[in-house]
């Protein structure tokens, strides 16, 4: 799990530029489905035939990132965001560009941190004019951060966890399943970082009875953190809330039954903030009933995510005992 | 059942947004086995939860009205423990400065009576009274033990204000989750009336969920039923001292139909007409804001339905005590049936080229 973490987090794919995310998926899964489709907005659909039941399972390829939206004179960039990235999460920070450029992001004179904007910010790729930066990027081109997976035994800090983790938990999962006892779609999903976009329209076609999202959550065991009773090292968490989503009752039930019925790790989780998957499949069409399994993770949307492989595993082991669990809604 | 008497039981029931059951057990039973069975053709609950009433039109293909008013209310949800106290965040819009000092309900593996306390004001610093408090900051206390409260309560159980519905004087009625069960009894006493009518359009009568965290059941329902005309039942402001004339409506004034964005022109039209053929008073809203209620939801499923929105004028929303005036309730179902009586074929047709 260690390696494949390692190898899914290093690939740069923020939203709308998934394809090194989705070639290396599409590779790891061949031999694992009966079917391997791509759609329009580029999402990846892993089907695995096994029973009337139609489970869609979701975990976002993409991760936040910026875009170039000028060149100075200079050569120094300026960028706008892709999804939720604070200013102060970017200052100093390198980022790398799809075509292996990288930059280290600048600020201008700040007296006092509170000026810290975006606009204040600019990436700088080393070029002494803009002609020389234009040979390395255009306006438009997209970067993700630039950092090291760092193995510290049980737990693993990377860039991108959000939500290659989830990725991860569902390669795995459809490895090890044995007896589907539903027809599982597994979709590895674009642009949920600015809007569950690809999430939407691939429940619009699926039409499932049931999704599940699998995606990172926040925890309040860090010093002086918000009142959160999510814990790394406690779990897989069952999604009861966050901004998107309150939790089909039949969904909380399921889940929470199956853990406990297989010794699975699991605790509750409330998020006051943020939104997954889960809460664009359940508004497709005439309404369907979803649920999130999440791994809690630390220092979200920075370039050092943390995650306990204790509930990476539980979160595995519950998404392979929904797959084999004759699921009726 | 007396109007006032599903009003009192539906303000009382515990229903926030997405755990709408035990609320929506009322409207099932008064369907299905009580007095409004013979109203409806048949009842059915989507996958989300919404509840919707059929009354069949007449002929091959009639005209289709799909109503909504949402049955959630505002809530609360466990969200940590803290050595026996519970920390808790909203479903939906609450307003944290009318939280100190409620009474709750904790809806863990029983129902538990719970209290949100406040800093004594002797112990609090200086100019601390001025500032709410924030949300963060409250803790629920059940009186229970850190291990009895762990063994009860669990994260995510959700929260309700414990608040009987109260008669005030002149047929006011103030209580919790008025918003929009206010609506409801409307819908319910719009199907009362219309009984003993062969009305030409079919009546879908949806009772919606989650509309508090952005009008969910709506935008499901009105994709499943893919309605004609869509109208919309809420509540808007009433008037109290404070607000401007323009931001308030009159209680006992009649329903509130109401006009802008969300509202297509024609709609407007026939409900204005409609209300004075029933002669029905009413008030008049232009609003900015298509978002916040169903019909922003259904005028925008599918290809697009001819959406209305028809308001019961309501004093301090989103508090526990909101109040409003029963005879508003009764006139607005009655503006609602004189409305669906009016609708033909024609009229559809007509929505469909200006």
């Amino acid at each position: 799990m260690k390696d494949l973490l390692q190898r899914l987090t290093s690939i740069p794919g923020p939203s709308g530029r998934e394809d090194q995310v989705r070639a290396f998926i599409q590779a790891e899964l061949e031999d694992y489905c009966d079917e391997l489709t791509v759609d329009t907005m580029g999402n990846l659909i892993a089907f695995k035939r096994g029973g009337k039941t139609k489970l869609q399972f979701a975990a976002h390829m993409d991760e936040i990132g910026v875009i170039v939206t000028a060149i100075d004179e200079q050569g120094f960039l300026r960028f706008g965001k892709i999804g939720g990235i604070r200013p102060h999460r970017l200052y100093a920070q390198r980022v790398r560009f799809q075509n292996g450029t990288v930059g280290v992001i600048g600020a201008e004179k700040i007296d006092d941190l509170k000026e810290l904007t975006l606009e204040k910010l600019y990436i700088d790729i080393g070029a002494t004019s803009a002609a020389e930066a234009k040979t390395k990027v255009s306006v438009g081109d997209i970067a993700a951060f630039d950092h090291e997976f760092v193995d510290l035994g049980q737990r693993v800090v990377a860039k991108a966890l959000d939500d290659r983790v989830g990725c991860a938990v569902l390669i795995e999962a459809l490895k090890r399943v044995s007896k589907p006892q539903n027809d599982l779609y597994c979709t590895f999903t674009v642009q949920e970082e600015v809007g569950l976009r690809g999430a939407k329209t691939a429940a619009f076609g699926i039409e499932p009875d049931l999704g599940i999202a699998l995606d990172v959550t926040g925890t309040g065991d860090t010093p002086e953190a918000p009142k959160l009773a999510m814990k790394l090292g406690q779990g897989a968490a069952i999604k009861i809330k966050d901004v998107s989503l309150i939790t089909h009752p039949q969904v909380k039930e399921l889940l929470s039954t199956l853990a406990e019925q297989n010794g699975i790790p699991y605790q509750f989780e409330v998020l006051p903030f943020g939104g997954t998957d889960a809460g664009a499949i359940q508004l497709t069409k005439a309404g369907i009933p979803a649920g999130v399994i999440s791994i809690p993770c630390r220092y979200l949307h920075s370039p050092s995510e943390m995650v306990d492989l204790n509930d990476v595993e539980a979160a595995v082991r519950l998404v392979v005992a929904t797959m084999e669990h004759p699921v009726t809604l | 059942m007396p109007i006032a008497t599903l009003l009192h039981d539906l303000s009382n029931a515990v229903g926030p947004s997405g755990r709408e059951d035990r609320a929506a057990q009322i409207i099932t039973d008064f369907f299905t086995s009580g007095e409004g069975r013979p109203w409806i053709s048949n009842l059915h609950r989507d996958r989300l939860g919404n509840i919707i009433l059929r009354k069949t039109g007449r002929g091959e293909q009639p005209p289709r009205i799909m109503l909504a008013a949402h049955l959630d209310e505002i809530g609360l949800i466990v969200t940590a423990l803290e050595d026996g106290f519970i920390r808790f965040s909203t479903i939906g819009g609450i307003d944290q400065r009318v939280l100190l000092g409620q009474e709750v309900i904790v809806h863990g593996r029983e129902d538990l009576p719970g209290v949100i306390g406040a800093k004594p004001p002797h112990l609090q610093q200086a100019g601390e009274g001025n500032n709410a408090v924030k949300i963060e900051d409250m803790t629920i206390d059940l009186g229970l033990s850190p291990e009895r409260t762990a063994a009860l309560v669990r994260v995510g159980d959700p929260i309700t204000i414990k608040r009987r519905c109260c008669a005030l004087k002149n047929s006011f009625y103030a209580g919790k989750a008025m918003d929009d069960r206010a609506g409801v009894v409307a819908l319910v006493d719009c199907l009362r009336r219309l009984k003993d009518f062969n009305h030409e359009a079919e009546v879908l009568a949806v009772i919606t969920v989650q509309e508090e965290l952005g009008v969910r059941g709506a935008i499901v329902s009105a994709y499943g039923l893919n309605p004609d005309i869509g109208l919309a039942v809420d509540v808007t402001h009433g008037e109290m001292p404070g607000l401007a004339d323009y931001e308030a409506f009159k209680l006992g004034q009649g329903p509130v139909i109401v006009t802008g964005p969300p509202v297509h022109p024609l709609i407007f039209d026939k409900l204005k007409a409609a209300a004075e053929t029933g002669k029905i008073k009413y008030q008049v809203e232009a609003t900015v804001t298509p978002r916040g209620t169903d019909a922003y939801a259904i005028q925008i499923a599918q290809a697009g339905v001819a959406s209305g929105l028809v308001c019961i004028p309501l004093r301090y929303m989103h508090t526990s005590v909101e109040t409003l005036a029963l005879d508003d309730l009764k006139e607005t179902g009655r503006l609602l049936a004189e409305f669906i009586m009016q609708i033909d074929h024609a009229f559809v047709e007509g929505l469909k080229c200006y």
